[in-house]
């Protein structure tokens, strides 16, 4: 049952060149989204290691967004590439063990996608507050 | 034919010695109990006779390959390497190609004895109430003698391994002799974890964490994984501490979740870490995951291509999105 | 004086050349008529053929621009006067009136969304509106508000001024007025561009009667996530999603009627590209562009053309659109074109997008006459083939559409080009130091962590929302936090002051600013601590703006919570920051050039001019490459006479040491420091060095001309390529005065299965011999057989030329390539009546033509060479599929390479003519100059680190690494960084499974703490 009080608290792994400046964009355009996102800036979606991931599944967080440049238009050549693969596997595991699909989401954002970012951010949060807080992996003592 | 092939691995390692050509001979010896064997080093012809070849020579015996190459701690002055033989089924010898693409042997100094591999047993097949003091395999067939010198008959394919059965790669990928063995086992359907995926995602999260919970943090997956070769395992590492000290089976959860993560695009599904788990985990029906989607999403096989590049390093344009979410 | 450029125009092209020119130790006048910088690249949604997102790859740039202490930009200004010449130009400026206080003004952009006053937004083409007081785009540069006079209340009716109550910076003066700016400089880029063709004057094609005609840009507007639609395509008349779009290309292009007869070079492409957007954005959409030919001569062009067809089902149909009705019904648009096979067909559409081709007008001709600089017949600036980028006025260089329609990496080219030439110039003079003293760094050893918090309330942009005040209290209990404070803005220069006081009084060692966002203000505050005595890393910056009470404005107390968690985050992390120092490395000030062709020794020659030791590899025993065989351009240049003077000319630099009958052996090292081993050639003609030590290497190794195996050729002497035709055009006119057929076959062995690209000279080559044939004859018949004529840009104009002499143009489909029989054999031959048969089918008339032919003359494709892949392996940079080295990025750096230090330039590249190749070479050597040019390189600082403990030397970072930053250490064997090639991006640290190797900066510890207090 969903609980309507329930504010999930979302952690997105932004790239600074596209995602983060897409983020930037929906701000500069006052696009409304929900507060339950604390961004967390890197270089590129290839700076994210997968352990970032499941380390903050198990700090107890209700879902994570990474978003970084569309396949193409990558900073630094093909950092978001060779982060694609690692990131199509992990998702893949962390569903085959049990972990919501709806915990963990992957997107491309491009600086000039200030309302796509919005809109993902807003979906995942939704889908995240439908599933309720984590249980899973959470490391509660 | 286990006896021909036995023989002709030990003319072969002798020829090796004769010749000179190598230092030392990895292979298997007779193991301590019934249905099982011991990888054994040979280091002079007299000692060739101890080689054997059965339908239980189970372990990856790539694991000790980057141990000699790459000695911890690491030596300053250059040391000379030893030249080294090696017995290498399918999966020992794809564990070979995925070192020597991660420059943890040199090429040059192995010699690789390739066998094509008809599968091995996997002795935990046999019912646990049998207590088993002798065994002998002839013609295909295991004759087992249990507490009452009982002798029950076994067919050899009822004991394969889980990942022998579906293994598709008998033969090794790469080598300097290769053994033939007859025909080729064909590969049965790919299944490993299969049934497990079709659990709904509760009953998925409940077995893994049931199976999660057994574990000791012992280690001894990683150390019979010929891949986890890392200096210091991230397990082990403090700055920063990846992993809690503790018990926690979330901490438990996530050495497992990272050391099989790890194994991406490297796990030759060889069933060392199955065979090595004391407290009997089936970590393959989660290692194999990674083994499937690394074919299905990028067409890529461990250890079969010496040219390809890592899985992890390289892309291709049709690499799939699916992974994406859309607004 | 030192070095000083202005530079007229701040698109792409005038960016570019500015860049160029500060990083070569020039100080640049950015000059803009606009109130932002960006031009025309800005309005793109995406470019082709990669589909890269445009403002993604040119925000960066803007940005550098914006920050370089080199460059100044003077927007909303315009040139009134340029006396004087080399290198004593005096410029006077007239920059109009903003209506705020530049230096006050922090771009909050308050002001913005309290203006009253709605007015169409030219960014995006009218299609929506924004305010009178207004920021042209969320990333113009400089970042600032301007205001429309015209429509501002207060001008026109003496009442209003609410921008002025609201901006707390006290920036806003209605009373501003025009200012007069004089510079004095040694040369000036004109990067003034051209405009759009007025879609409104083909009043047959119905744009601005029926609501659903649109130009090209405007589409593009709609197409993009920032546009007036945000990105969903829906047509102005109703809002629905259109099912069926039209793309008419040539509107305002190869149009006698306009007297536009040129090509625009880029509708074909773009449009082809917007049709497969359109596919991606709504998938049952049906594109259709209605052309004359498709003009995909670029890199990868023709690939892409093949993916529209293949896989989005783009509609391709060659037909000249005469008008386009509407059913007033449905507003929907009828079109009536000829099928090729002559019937008249009708089809409906809903939208229909008409690809407007680029201009000069009026204006610009009026503005190119009043600085004497002279214009060709299509009202583009005159520059020879020679030297592409010299206007007619001494010391006057040109950059960008200014000269002619062109693509993207062509202007950048020629930017890069042209930066090159004025640079050259002002070799006398020298160069502006920049060197600013900084104080003494602290010494942070064992001290505690004393972390200062500056919260900025933005004027009211983030305190309306967020409670400032309460985020400071909770700041300040935070674990090392010793100070925190608020600003009503951090980033005024009195508060920049301020942190620097509270720095020293307080002995901050790690400063935590949480207000906007660290893209654009990250370096202001580095700065800040820097000359305050700081390492500029131990900073941390939090966005509570952009990504908080913009976001959140209905949210106050949510949003408060928010950036409460992000200052803890940031906290957290700060207190694991260390002080990180840039390496520098010393630069070896000598090039390697490799290939002696015009590529190699333009290159040569500019930097030996610029003072640079050159080495330049030739593996033939003379120089000149391809042009040896070309003799005449199609703009009837003599080529023979450029080549010999500019061989002569590298003969006699004492700056170039030459290397004939040589190769490249081995290339070991990085920028700035090469080693190069030259291997002996066939003749030892000097006891030069064959060890070279060198900063940079410029790849120029040319490619070469398809040998066909199709069409007889090789077997029968009446078969020749269009090379052997111009030696023979040249060298013996006589046996060609009496040929009476002539047969052209185009496209041999390009635009193939195996060979997909357009080698796109030959359509010119083969134009420019068929009007010589012509011209020795006029008698003679010729026949082209083509599939797309692609002279683009001002070459068009010759293609006209060539249908007016009388030169006849047959088409053939691939698959239905034209098929030769030799009627006697090679011995038996006189040179006589045309006896080689050609047949091909005329889809025209719809049948097969047989001709009788003298001489069959095929176009035969530029190759890459074989050898490229040994070159490419050795220097670690890659090839394309077609053989061709491929730069760093398609668009933006067209000469580079990701690995710093090596570029590329010529055939090497991609074919192209000889005017295109000197422009790439320039700009070659412009980019090898901002390395060479400097005593040392500075290395980025957060860069990657090696655990040597932990690596196990398995080389995954290796192969990961886009920079070829990282190398396996023979001895110990594991992975070492080299700081000068590493970019930061982290690929390499988040991939190592023994966490051996960290980016300083990110390091997996700092970003752990951050995500353990989320």
């Amino acid at each position: 049952m969903m609980d309507k009080n329930f504010e999930p608290r979302i952690v997105a792994f932004l790239c600074n060149w596209c995602s983060y400046a897409g983020a930037d964009l929906a701000g500069v355009s006052r696009i409304q989204y929900p507060t339950n996102v604390r961004i967390i800036r890197l270089p590129c979606s290839g700076r994210i290691n997968p352990l970032y991931i499941v380390k903050a599944l198990q700090n107890g967080v209700d879902g994570v967004l990474v978003s970084g440049c569309h396949p193409g238009d990558c900073h630094y050549i093909s950092g978001n590439l060779v982060a694609g693969r690692k990131f199509a596997l992990l998702k893949n595991f962390l569903v085959h063990l049990g972990i919501e699909p709806e915990r963990v989401q992957f997107s491309w954002v491009s600086a000039s996608e200030g309302p796509r970012f919005a809109q993902i951010v807003k979906k995942v949060v939704n889908e995240v507050k439908e599933i309720g807080p984590i249980e899973k992996m959470v490391k509660r003592l | 034919m286990m006896k021909e092939i036995e023989t002709r691995i030990k003319e072969v390692v002798k020829d090796l010695f004769t010749q000179n050509k190598i230092d030392l001979f990895i292979g298997y010896s007779k193991g301590s109990l019934p249905l099982t064997s011991s990888p054994c080093f040979i280091t002079k012809s007299e000692d060739i006779e101890k080689l054997v070849w059965n339908s239980f020579c189970s372990n990856n015996l790539a694991v000790y390959l980057p141990r000699i190459f790459n000695p911890q701690p690491r030596k300053k002055e250059k040391i000379e390497l030893p030249r080294i033989g090696i017995l290498a089924k399918g999966c020992d010898a794809r564990s070979i190609v995925v070192l020597i693409k991660e420059h943890q042997i040199a090429r040059d100094n192995v010699f690789i004895l390739g066998i094509v591999c008809q599968g091995m047993g996997d002795r935990k097949k046999i019912r646990n109430d049998i207590e088993i003091t002798g065994a002998e395999e002839k013609n295909g067939r295991i004759t087992i003698v249990d507490e009452n010198k009982k002798e029950i008959e076994l067919k050899r394919e009822e004991l394969l391994s889980d990942c022998c059965i579906e293994c598709q790669h008998a033969t090794p990928p790469i080598h300097d002799i290769l053994i033939e063995s007859g025909n080729q086992r064909p590969a049965a359907p790919k299944g490993g974890g299969r049934d497990f995926e079709k659990k709904s995602i509760e009953d998925r999260w409940n077995l893994f964490q049931e199976e999660i919970s057994k574990c000791i943090r012992c280690y001894a997956c990683r150390q019979a994984c010929p891949n986890c070769y890392c200096r210091e395992c991230f397990a082990d590492q403090t700055k920063p501490r990846w992993i809690g000290v503790t018990d926690h089976i979330s901490d438990v959860m996530f050495y497992q979740i990272g050391r099989i993560f790890h194994q991406a695009g490297r796990c030759v599904d060889c069933g060392a870490c199955v065979r090595a788990c004391p407290m009997g985990i089936d970590l393959r029906v989660f290692t194999h995951k990674l083994v499937r989607d690394a074919k299905e999403l990028f067409d890529y096989e461990a250890g079969v291509f010496l040219e390809e590049g890592l899985l992890l390093a390289t892309f291709k344009p049709e690499d799939k999105q699916e992974f994406i979410s859309e607004p | 004086m030192h070095k000083r450029v202005l530079v007229v125009g701040g698109g792409i092209a005038g960016i570019q050349a500015s860049l160029d020119l500060a990083e070569m130790g020039v100080e640049v006048f950015l000059l803009e008529k606009g109130p932002s910088i960006g031009g025309r690249m800005a309005q793109l949604d995406k470019t082709f053929p990669t589909n890269d997102c445009a403002m993604c790859i040119l925000s960066p740039k803007l940005v550098e621009a914006a920050a370089h202490p080199n460059i100044k930009i003077i927007a909303n200004a315009e040139l009134k006067s340029l006396d004087g010449e080399i290198p004593n130009f005096r410029a006077k400026i007239l920059k109009k009136p903003r209506y705020i206080d530049e230096e006050k003004c922090t771009g909050c952009a308050i002001c913005m969304s309290k203006c009253p006053v709605k007015i169409p937004d030219e960014y995006n083409k009218g299609l929506s509106k924004t305010k009178c007081m207004r920021i042209p785009f969320p990333q113009a540069v400089p970042a600032l508000p301007i205001m429309d006079r015209e429509s501002c209340i207060y001008h026109q009716r003496g009442k209003c001024r609410i921008c002025e109550k609201f901006c707390e910076a006290d920036a806003i003066d209605f009373d501003q007025k025009e200012e007069s700016i004089d510079v004095e400089v040694g040369s000036v880029i004109f990067a003034s561009g051209s405009e759009e063709f007025d879609a409104a004057i083909k009043d047959e094609y119905g744009y601005k009667t029926f609501p659903n005609v649109l130009t090209s840009i405007e589409f593009e507007r709609i197409l993009s996530a920032s546009g007036p639609t945000e990105g969903h395509i829906t047509r102005p008349s109703d809002g629905k999603e259109p099912r069926r779009i039209a793309f008419i290309q040539c509107v305002g292009s190869r149009d006698m009627q306009m007297g536009n007869e040129y090509c625009s070079s880029v509708c074909c492409m773009q449009a082809v590209k917007d049709s497969v957007i359109v596919k991606e954005h709504l998938p049952g959409v049906e594109a259709t562009i209605f052309f004359m030919d498709i003009r995909a001569f670029g890199k990868d062009f023709d690939k892409f053309v093949n993916r529209a067809k293949d896989d989005y089902h783009t509609r391709f149909i060659r037909a000249r659109i005469s008008a386009v009705e509407i059913d007033p019904a449905t507003e929907n648009l009828i079109i009536q074109y000829n099928s090729e096979a002559g019937s008249l067909i009708e089809e409906n559409f809903d939208l229909v997008v008409l690809s407007v081709g680029l201009l000069s007008t009026a204006g610009i001709r009026k503005m190119a006459a009043r600085f004497d600089i002279e214009i060709n017949a299509c009202g583009f600036a005159r520059t020879s083939s020679f030297t592409p980028m010299t206007a007619s006025r001494p010391g006057i260089f040109i950059a960008g559409t200014f000269s002619g329609p062109k693509d993207i990496p062509e202007t950048v080219m020629q930017a890069s080009g042209a930066a090159s030439a004025a640079a050259s110039l002002l070799t006398e003079l020298p160069i502006r130091e920049l060197r600013e003293e900084l104080p003494q760094e602290f010494d942070l050893r064992g001290e505690q962590i004393r972390t200062g918090v500056f919260v900025c309330r933005c004027g009211i942009n983030i305190a309306a929302t967020v409670d400032v005040p309460g985020v400071v209290e909770y700041a300040s209990a935070l674990q090392g936090v010793v100070h925190s404070q608020e600003f009503i803005f951090a980033c005024a220069q009195d508060s920049q002051k301020l942190i620097g006081e509270k720095i020293k009084e307080l002995k901050l060692n790690r400063v935590i600013v949480s207000a906007c966002t660290p893209r654009t203000h990250e370096l202001l505050f580095q700065k800040t601590l820097s000359s305050s005595g700081l390492n500029p890393y131990l900073f941390e910056f939090v966005n509570i703006r952009e990504q908080c009470s913009w976001v959140h404005q209905k949210e106050q107390e949510k949003a408060t919570e928010k950036a409460k968690d992000l200052v803890r985050m940031a906290a957290t992390k700060a207190g694991l920051l260390e002080p990180l120092s840039r390496m520098s490395l010393k630069v070896n000030k000598g090039a390697l050039i490799i290939g002696g062709g015009v590529a190699g020794m333009v290159a040569s020659l500019e930097l030996s001019t610029q003072g640079y030791e050159v080495f330049l590899v030739e593996k033939e025993s003379e120089l000149g490459g391809n042009l040896r065989h070309v003799h005449y351009t199609l703009e009837g240049e003599k080529t023979d006479r450029f080549l010999k003077s500019l061989i002569a000319k590298v003969k006699k630099d004492d700056n170039i040491q030459l290397y004939i009958d040589s190769e490249i052996r081995e290339i070991m090292g990085y920028v700035g420091n090469f080693h190069t081993k030259i291997g002996n050639g066939k003749q030892t003609t000097n006891n030069k060095p064959r060890e070279l030590e060198h900063g940079v290497v410029i790849v120029a190794t040319g490619g070469e001309e398809y040998q066909p195996s199709e069409y007889l050729y090789g077997r029968d002497e009446r078969i020749i390529t269009q090379r052997e035709l111009e030696e023979r055009l040249t060298k013996q006119q006589s046996a060609i005065d009496k040929l009476g057929s002539i047969v052209m076959i185009q496209c041999v062995g390009s635009r193939n299965g195996q060979y997909p690209y357009c080698s796109r000279v030959c359509c010119s080559q083969a134009i420019k011999n068929a009007l010589k044939l012509k011209e020795i004859n006029p008698e003679v018949n010729v026949y082209m057989l083509y599939r797309d004529i692609r002279t683009y840009g001002l070459k068009e104009l010759y293609y006209k030329k060539a249908r007016e002499k009388g030169v006849i143009f047959i088409r053939y489909e691939e698959g239905e390539e034209p098929q030769i029989e030799a009627q006697n054999s090679k011995s038996e031959q006189q040179a006589s009546n045309g006896e080689v048969l050609v047949k091909a089918y005329d889809p025209i008339l719809q049948r097969n033509l047989v001709i009788n032919a003298d001489l069959v003359v095929l176009s035969s494709a530029i190759r890459a060479r074989k050898e490229n892949k040994i070159l490419s392996q050795m220097l670690k940079v890659p090839l394309n599929a077609d053989g061709f080295f491929l730069e760093a990025h398609v668009k933006l750096r067209p000469v580079d390479f990701a690995t710093d230090g090596i570029f590329v330039c010529g055939l090497a590249h991609y074919p192209k003519d000889v005017s295109e190749t000197i422009c790439q070479a320039k700009a070659a050597s412009a980019r090898a100059v901002t390395i060479l040019r400097k005593d040392e390189i500075e290395a980025e600082g957060r860069v990657s680190q090696i655990r040597k403990e932990r690596c196990s030397g398995c080389g995954l970072c290796i192969e990961i690494c886009p920079y070829t930053a990282i190398e396996l250490e023979e001895g110990e064997r594991v992975a070492i960084v080299n700081e000068a090639l590493c970019k930061g991006c982290g690929a390499c640290a988040a991939s190592c499974r023994s966490a051996a190797i960290d980016l300083k900066g990110f390091k997996d510890e700092q970003i752990l703490a951050a995500l353990s207090v989320v």
